[in-house]
């Protein structure tokens, strides 16, 4: 569904993505593991179009979207719930739920039935119900991640991008996110998961990518990666 | 003089100085809406408003007033859309900050020097939609038409609100204001919205603009002034707070009647700079406003 071909990519002169290959099939769950810095969040700026390819190709369900921008390739179908949230503060919860089916109300997606998924959501995450009119900049830390994984999936996407749900969460939520992760992954959504919690990750996911300095250093079934003394030596070993 | 008599005046002063500060604080809502999307200001809205009334003056001989109305709130769309592509998008693109300023001051030139090409440089009567005998109330003269000034200032800053906060198009222009790259992602394409948010704001410069000149009359060189002073109340107002710029305009514009007229006319200009000039040492987010002009 999302393939990632020879990816070269950073910020201005600055190289961080010197080679990044990878594929996520339609209704799978895969994750892209590596240390702080590695350049996974780049990963998927790129795949997204809000920073542009250097070298390389990126095709989402069978055409080529390298060099589109970010809402052109949202409207191809490709959801991206990004580092750091970025909720917006002064709409309502609703409204931003509201403005992740933008491309489906204005018809540039197929329109589905927007106000049953909001009920999804709202089903999904309830605490997002219980604050549907509340401004998303006063919702606590947790809720904003909710809010901007329910916002991504509201495009009802062939491709959800997540990067670090579990970003500076408690433990019980990180707990939380991971078995909304869970539940998506059983209605297989295909999603494409960067995480630092990497035991956590390939427990839920099919298949990962381990990333390294810009580079993919080893990839399998996730539960061969679990077992790869290199990979927990330098991933599992030491982590939370 | 009797105080009953003083009263009189300062009522029709007040009254003169409310009409002067929506004009101003319709203006300064414009600049409002370019910086929420894009950081960024049309320095040349004075020329969208003076540009405004010189085509309404054109459209109104032919048309009439009503129908005048939506063709310069078109043109002014028009106008504002072509401010924003030519001097304004390459600059954001680069993130150029003085790149945009030099611009729409250079646009805002070319417009006056157009106008006075097509209107000449002398100073012209709009015809009013409505009787030019003045309304009394209580002894205080009231213009038909600085009611309207009022009302429909206030109608416009509404109406744009109301799209703002209900459809879906104008969450997008929140949305895009809140965050461009999360809107993107949206699927919002937000060089768009900041083009619409241009030809928004020079459209509220343009209905200013027919909405004054029946009182002021116009001319290629009305712009400059309202423009200057409208920013003052931007600054004064806030940049980033909706209804600030109503109370801002207020303020100017009764502190500049009551100075013409208890001081001298020669000194008009100078309350609301002193004004500007506090607001900029002591609260520079503006009265009610919390962005600085800085980009953040
Ligand atoms: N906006 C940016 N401008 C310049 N360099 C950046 C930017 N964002 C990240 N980087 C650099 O790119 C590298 C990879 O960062 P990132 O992709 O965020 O890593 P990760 O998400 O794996 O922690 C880091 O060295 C970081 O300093
Ligand atoms: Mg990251």
């Amino acid at each position: 569904m999302l393939k990632v071909e020879n990816l070269v990519a950073g910020y201005g002169k600055v190289q961080v993505l010197q080679d990044v290959s990878l594929e996520v099939p339609q209704g799978s769950l895969v994750t892209l593991i590596g240390s702080n810095g590695a350049g996974k969040t780049t990963t998927l700026r790129a795949v997204c179009g809000m920073i542009a390819a250097q070298s390389g190709r990126i095709m989402l369900d069978g055409a080529e979207i390298t060099g589109l921008a970010p809402h052109q390739i949202t409207r191809r179908g490709l959801a991206h719930s990004p580092e750091g949230r970025r909720v917006f503060p002064t709409l309502p919860v609703a409204d931003n739920l509201l403005l992740g089916a933008f491309t489906r109300v204005t018809g540039s997606r197929p329109k589905g039935d927007v106000a049953r998924d909001l009920d999804r959501m709202y089903a999904m995450f309830p605490r997002l119900a219980e604050r549907r009119a509340q401004l998303a900049g006063t919702l606590s830390g947790g809720e904003q991640q909710m809010l901007a994984m329910a916002r991504a999936l509201m495009l009802a996407p062939l491709v959800l991008l997540l990067d670090e749900p579990s970003m500076g969460l408690a433990p019980r939520l990180v707990e939380e996110v991971f078995s909304i992760i869970a539940r998506l992954k059983a209605e297989r959504v295909t999603m494409l998961l960067v995480e630092q919690f990497a035991a956590a990750a390939l427990d839920v996911a099919d298949f990962g990518y381990v990333l390294e300095n810009g580079r993919v250093t080893a990839s399998g079934p996730a539960a061969a990666l679990k077992n790869d003394p290199a990979v927990r030596a330098a991933y599992l070993g030491t982590a939370h | 003089m009797t105080s009953e008599y003083s009263m009189q005046v300062l009522a029709q002063l007040l009254v003169s100085g409310i009409a002067v500060g929506m004009i101003y604080g319709v203006i300064a809502f414009g600049y409002q809406l370019t910086f929420a999307t894009s950081k960024t200001l049309n320095f040349g809205q004075g020329e969208a408003l003076m540009l405004g009334s010189l085509v309404g003056l054109s459209v109104v001989t032919i048309t009439g007033y009503w129908i005048m109305l939506p063709i310069v709130l078109a043109f002014g769309m028009i106008q504002g859309a072509v401010v924003e592509r030519l001097g304004v998008r390459q600059a954001i693109k680069t993130k150029s900050e003085a790149g945009w300023i030099m611009a729409t001051i250079a646009l805002g030139i070319i417009f006056k020097n157009l106008a006075e090409n097509i209107w000449g440089r002398d100073a012209l009567k709009f015809p009013s939609p409505l009787p030019e005998a003045p309304l009394s109330f209580m002894g205080v003269n009231v213009l038909p038409m600085e009611v309207v000034i009022v009302f429909g200032a206030l109608a416009m800053m509404l109406l744009v609100e109301v799209f703002n906060r209900r459809s879906i198009y104008g969450k997008a222009v929140v949305a895009t204001a809140n965050d461009r790259d999360a809107a993107g992602l949206m699927g919002i394409n937000t060089s768009l919205v900041i083009t619409f948010s241009y030809a928004l704001s020079s459209m509220t410069a343009a209905f200013a603009g027919v909405l004054v000149a029946p009182v002021t009359l116009t001319g290629a060189s009305m712009g400059g002034a309202l423009g200057l002073k409208a920013f003052a109340v931007a600054i004064i107002g806030g940049l980033s707070s909706g209804m600030g710029v109503v109370v801002g305009g207020l303020i100017l514009g009764i502190t500049e009647t009551l100075t013409g007229y208890y001081l001298s006319t020669g000194y008009k200009d100078v309350p609301g700079l002193v004004l500007l000039l506090l607001v900029l040492s002591l609260k520079p987010s503006g009265l009610f406003g919390s962005a600085t002009i800085k980009k953040v």
